[in-house]
């Protein structure tokens, strides 16, 4: 049980660190940034809702379908990143792997395009 | 050759398949094509399997054919498959010639009938499931077979269903019958539980040894399988049903209730046969039940006025012969009489089916007459249906399978000279019945039109028929006539010959001589009081002998008594009972039901945070079961 | 390229995920006129994948370090979900033609789908399984709200993709305890580490059970089952009734017997419970519905508590009874949602069973065949159903359980209630106005599965024996 712990000891670091650097990313603004507000600024984006309102309101469905595709392709950069650091050792096989899941995403995104999922209007 | 074993039942199978697949949508010949040539060609491929069996018989003397395991259950692991010997060759070849025959007379006969395909898919699959029976090496797909004949024949009897009384007939049929077939399951279950296998040739071989003879096992399971034999065979108690089966068409009558299926309790008999002779008892219990059935219907038979039940009983009295001979050990004289049987009394039925069809379906036989002018080719077959019937000497083939058995019962152990007795009286009446027929039908005054409208399909199975019903009989012969055992030399293998019995020449010559004189004498009387009309018979005019008239007429009160003793009391129970306690549970059991669907439904609220909630609460629970049970 | 070579074992999957992205790029390109060719495409594909699958050894194979494993029981329940999509898309003609569902996405859907089936069919460890168990799911989330027109249909699909969602984070969750319990993913490596699990590890095989059960629709994680086979387009109630719940049991008795041998008395009990919670609900909820299809949904929850009782049994005899069950209990279904899908006037669907009202004298054939489909499914012998049931109780009375056993009785005994009915309203009620005629594509499956069901009694050698070929291959 302990030996199997101590595998995990990387990841507490891990997570140490990135609570670190996000508490200081979003402490610093604080300290060192300049404040102007208005009521364009304070506003929420124009693409995104009001933050305190009724959930049952209609929306477009399209804002989601972009999440949706942003999150498939940030997956394959979370992919292909191990792949590609350890590329050396994979050998052919390795290769021609990854090449298949990218042409499965291929796949999907050529259906989007066509589709019309990536025109706005 | 024998490996083609498997389509003489599959080919009528197929030809049901077809006909009940298209459901009358095909034209009357193409149903007539499907319905007579597939029993056609079975009977072909049974006639070169036959020829095949006999020049080169198989190691053993039987092929066993298996199609395939029908199931694996621990011990029961039951086959499907055939066993052909020369027990199942002779009824099978039975079956399929005279079933050609009589398909063939029916694609006239039925000619114009809404039914037609409904009926010819019926007869076929008759057909397969009779073979089936006859072929089967398992008890199991024997019992198959007999369900699936019992089936067709109630279909056949209530063929023309619009007739509440048709309905009633093939009702009446099924549920009788049903009685035997409920003994034979549980005799069949015995068996099994006992022996631990239904393949026939196992179970005769493990019963002996299992059983000493005379044991309450062996015996309760013979008992059980007569049983089933009685009530498909229509012996005392369970005969009842065949005459009303009438309400069948001729042909069904001929086939069915005549020629093939109401011999399958003799076949049932005497395929097992050993554990009969295991259990002496129940063998004598076969031997007098059949006597007392034979004597029963002759006399029943001669008071009807209704052409085709003189026949039905006719049939209920000669089973009661092949009983006779199963019970006094003459086995092969039981099949043998079963033969000649299926040949003239399927000759009697399509004979006198020709008559009633040329004389507007008229059935009662008082109001023909004279008709032998007007037809004469129905009439020359009916003569000798009838000559073989009531075992004219030398010439008919009833004669010889006939006299085997009265030979068989004389010689037998138990009851011998008793059981011979009843078969000579039972000759005697026989030929008096059937040749009242003859004389009141055929001969005397014109009394109503006839048309003579039969075509070839009609006269050619009347003419093979007639050759067969005469000619049959000439396979086996007593000491005295040539001494043919080419019938009892093929079924050796299967079936144990009877004893030879010393002094035997010249006393079977003398019982075959009382037994000649019996039937001649019979009809003899038939003439005179039928034909003659001589002054001593206005005795039967009396009103004592009325009123025996009226009783045998009814076939003894039989339907009386079951009506008196069962059907009412058990009527009026069943309206006593009516609210009875019994069906309150029952009752309880379906407002419980409701009730519980009520609350169930109510679960199903459509909601869902309440289908989530039941998900964690359903893992809640089944956590608890894991942990705590 | 020897690695290319050693994944034959997987060629059913590859044929079904290739075959589906050259679809969709068929699909995409071709637009709506695509449509119905792309049916026949898909049903080719099947074809094929079955003809693969048929093709495979029956020895155990273990591909991906074990991951993904092909045995005979893969391959008998493979070729099961497979016939089981084959028949869905088989019956799917008629309702694709309809200008507003002319959508090719359906076809490559149930292959996305029948492909996650195979993997979950196949999988050796828990990351598979999730793996098949996503693929499979989130492509039925999608077909169950496929008529997005219709308010019935989207409702069933939100709910079945809420409910499912919570009901595979359950399944998850489940198997990153037994994870942690046990160290390992691996079914064998989870067999050998079980014994000394503790409470830990069973609330995860609970959890685990508890996402199985959902898709079985196993009482009481049944509750999506009459609402989305309502509301969903009927051929697609049928496939959700057919190959995906063939795909589930599969994985439960594999996660059973190869993962959790060592606490078999543990996971009994749940199971036991569940069937008879599915058996009793699926035979009283069922008595009062006047909608076939929710009708239906009742009768395949008491379905899969029959099925459950093999596995309860946790013999050989009890996994061949499951699989001849879930055989058998295909057919039927599919023959009985064919007659269903042919309900229709006008090119109208009618879904309520007084539609059925005197069909015996409007199509005496179909009324017989339905007739005959409805006894076996009520277990009637000499039909299918009936031996499906048989195999079933007899392993359960030869384990000991002769209390389930006899519950499953009595629960047919109930269920018999509502399929008679059906019969009865059949052929002795008034009769309502005829159906249009039945397609040859429904017509026929619907002589197919009836023919089966009904000679079934006659030669079930072949398949009895190939389903204890199958379950052997577990032990």
């Amino acid at each position: 049980m302990n030996a199997l712990l101590q595998e995990y000891l990387p990841l507490v670091i891990f997570t140490g660190i990135s609570l670190a650097m996000g508490l200081a990313l979003l402490v610093a603004p604080f300290i060192v940034a300049y404040r102007q507000p208005d009521p364009e600024k304070l506003s929420a984006y124009e693409c995104g809702f009001n933050a305190f309102d009724d959930a049952r309101m209609k929306f477009d469905v399209r804002f989601y379908l972009v999440a949706i595709i942003f999150i498939i392709f940030d997956l394959e950069v979370a992919f292909l990143f191990p792949w590609a650091i350890t590329f050396g050792q994979l050998g052919v096989f390795g290769f021609w792997s990854m090449m298949v899941f990218l042409a499965v995403l291929t796949v999907g995104f050529i259906y989007e395009w066509k589709k019309g999922a990536l025109e706005w209007d | 050759m024998l490996a083609l074993l498997w389509l003489t039942p599959a080919l009528p199978l197929l030809g049901f398949v077809i006909l009940f697949a298209t459901a009358g949508r095909l034209p009357a010949s193409a149903v007539a094509a499907v319905g007579v040539g597939s029993v056609g060609l079975s009977a072909v491929i049974a006639l070169i399997i036959t020829a095949s069996f006999l020049t080169t018989p198989p190691e053993g003397d039987f092929y066993r054919q298996v199609l395939w395991r029908w199931i694996a259950i621990g011990s029961f692991n039951p086959e499907v498959a055939f066993r052909l010997d020369p027990l199942s060759l002779v009824m099978m070849l039975v079956i399929t010639f005279v079933g050609f025959l009589i398909h063939l007379y029916s694609s006239e006969f039925m000619a114009g009938d809404e039914g037609y395909s409904r009926f010819f898919a019926s007869m076929n699959l008759f057909v397969a499931a009779m073979l089936i029976l006859v072929l089967a090496d398992d008890l199991l797909l024997l019992y198959a077979g007999w369900e699936g004949v019992g089936l067709c024949s109630y279909l056949l009897i209530g063929f023309w269903y619009r007739d509440p009384a048709n309905g009633a007939a093939a009702r009446k049929a099924f549920i009788v019958t049903r009685i035997g077939d409920t003994a034979m399951v549980v005799g069949l279950i015995l068996l099994f539980t006992r022996l631990g296998t239904l393949a026939i040739p196992e179970l005769m071989e493990r019963a002996p040894q299992a059983w000493p003879a005379g044991s309450a096992t062996a015996t309760a399971a013979a008992a059980l399988l007569l049983g089933g034999a009685l009530g498909k065979s229509a012996q005392i108690p369970l005969q009842t049903w065949l005459p009303d089966a009438m309400a069948g068409p001729t042909p069904v009558s001929a086939l069915i209730h005549a020629a093939t299926m109401v011999t399958a309790g003799v076949y049932l008999i005497a395929r097992t046969h050993v554990l009969f002779e295991l259990a002496p008892a129940i063998q004598l219990a076969v031997a007098a039940i059949g006597a007392a059935t034979l004597l029963l219907a002759a006399f029943s038979a001669l008071n009807q006025h209704d052409f085709k039940r003189i026949l039905a009983y006719s049939t209920i009295s000669q089973i009661g012969y092949m009983f006779l001979a199963l019970g006094a050990g003459a086995w092969t004289a039981a099949i043998f009489h079963f033969m000649t049987h299926a040949f003239f009394k399927a000759l009697l039925f399509l004979a006198a089916g020709a008559v009633m069809m040329c004389i507007g379906d008229e059935h009662d036989i008082f109001r023909m007459g004279g008709l032998w002018r007007r037809l004469p080719l129905a009439f020359a077959s009916f003569l000798i249906g009838a000559a073989s019937l009531a075992a004219l000497p030398l010439v008919t083939a009833g004669f010889y399978s006939k006299d085997m058995i009265l030979w068989g019962a004389w010689t037998s152990g138990r009851g011998g000279p008793a059981l011979w007795a009843a078969g000579l009286i039972g000759a005697l009446v026989t030929a008096i019945y059937i040749f009242r027929a003859v004389f009141v039908v055929f001969f005397g005054e014109m009394q109503i039109a006839a048309r003579s409208r039969y075509g070839w399909r009609i006269a050619v199975p009347l003419g093979v028929l007639s050759v067969l019903a005469l000619g049959g009989g000439f396979v086996e012969t007593p000491a005295a006539l040539g001494h043919v055992e080419a019938f009892s030399r093929l079924l050796e293998a299967v079936l144990p010959t009877q004893r030879e019995v010393a002094a035997a020449p010249a006393t079977q010559a003398t019982v075959m001589a009382i037994a000649s004189f019996a039937a001649l004498a019979g009809v003899f009387i038939a003439y005179l009081v039928y034909l003659r009309r001589v002054r001593a018979a206005t005795i039967l005019d009396t009103s004592a002998v009325q009123r025996l008239h009226r009783f045998w007429l009814a076939g003894w009160g039989f339907d009386w008594l079951y009506d008196r003793v069962l059907v009412r009391p058990f009527l009026w129970f069943a309206q006593l009972n009516r609210d009875d306690a019994v069906d309150a549970v029952y009752d309880g059991v379906a407002f419980s039901s409701r009730v519980s669907h009520a609350y169930l439904s109510r679960t199903q609220t459509g909601r869902v945070r309440w289908y989530a909630g039941w998900l964690v609460a359903g893992s809640l629970a089944a956590i608890a079961i894991a942990v705590f049970a | 390229m020897n690695e290319a070579s050693a994944l034959y074992p997987a060629l059913p999957e590859l044929i079904l995920a290739g075959g589906a992205m050259v679809l969709l790029m068929i699909g995409a390109f071709g637009g709506e006129r695509a449509t119905s060719p792309m049916l026949s495409y898909a049903i080719a594909l099947l074809v094929v994948a079955g003809l693969a699958i048929a093709a495979m050894p029956d020895e155990r194979v273990a591909l991906f370090n074990g991951s993904f494993v092909v045995d005979g029981f893969a391959k008998f329940l493979k070729i099961l979900a497979v016939l089981g999509s084959i028949g869905t898309l088989w019956m799917s003609g008629d309702f694709l033609a309809d200008p507003d569902r002319r959508k090719f996405e359906y076809s490559v859907l149930i292959l996305l789908a029948t492909a996650g089936m195979f993997v979950l069919i196949s999988a050796g460890d828990l990351i598979a399984l999730y793996l098949g168990f996503e693929l499979m799911s989130l492509s039925l989330y999608v077909v169950a709200a496929f008529d997005r027109d219709n308010v019935q249909s989207t409702e069933a699909g939100l709910k079945y993709f809420v409910l499912g969602a919570l009901s595979s984070g359950m399944l998850l969750y489940g198997a990153s305890l037994i994870y942690g319990f046990t160290g390992t993913v691996k079914f064998a490596g989870i067999a050998q580490e079980a014994a000394n699990g503790g409470i830990g590890l069973i609330i995860g095989l609970v959890l685990l059970f508890a996402g199985l059960c959902f898709k079985v629709s196993a009482v009481p994680f049944h509750m999506w089952t009459p609402d989305v086979y309502q509301g969903a387009p009927t051929p697609i109630t049928a496939f959700f009734a057919s190959a995906p719940k063939v795909a589930a049991i599969a994985a439960f008795v594999r996660v059973s017997f190869s993962a959790f041998p060592a606490i078999a008395a543990q996971w009994q009990q749940i199971i036991i419970f569940v069937a008879i919670a599915s058996m009793a609900l699926g035979a009283f909820a069922a008595i009062g519905q006047r909608n076939i299809k929710r009708l239906m949904a009742y009768s395949s929850i008491g379905h899969m508590g029959y099925a459950l009782i093999g596995l309860a049994a946790a013999t050989g005899e009890g996994v061949q009874g499951v699989l001849v069950y879930m055989a058998i209990y295909v057919a039927m279904t599919l023959g009985t949602f064919a007659c269903i899908v042919s309900m229709r006037r006008n090119d109208k669907p009618f879904e309520e069973i007084t539609d059925l009202s005197g069909l015996a004298r409007t199509n005496p054939a179909q009324a017989f065949v339905l007739s005959m489909l409805l006894f076996s499914l009520a277990g009637i012998p000499p039909l299918a159903g009936f031996f499906a049931k048989f195999y079933v109780f007899l392993a359960a009375v030869k384990a000991g359980l002769f209390t389930l056993a006899v519950l499953g009785v009595l629960a047919s005994v109930v269920g018999a209630y509502y399929y008679l009915l059906i019969v009865k309203i059949m052929y002795f009620d008034e009769p309502a106005p005829a159906f249009d005629p039945m397609g040859n594509a429904l017509r026929s499956i619907v002589a197919v599965t009836g023919l089966f069901v009904i000679l079934f009694f006659a030669y079930p050698g072949p398949l009895v024996e190939a389903a204890a070929v199958a379950a052997k291959s577990l032990f």
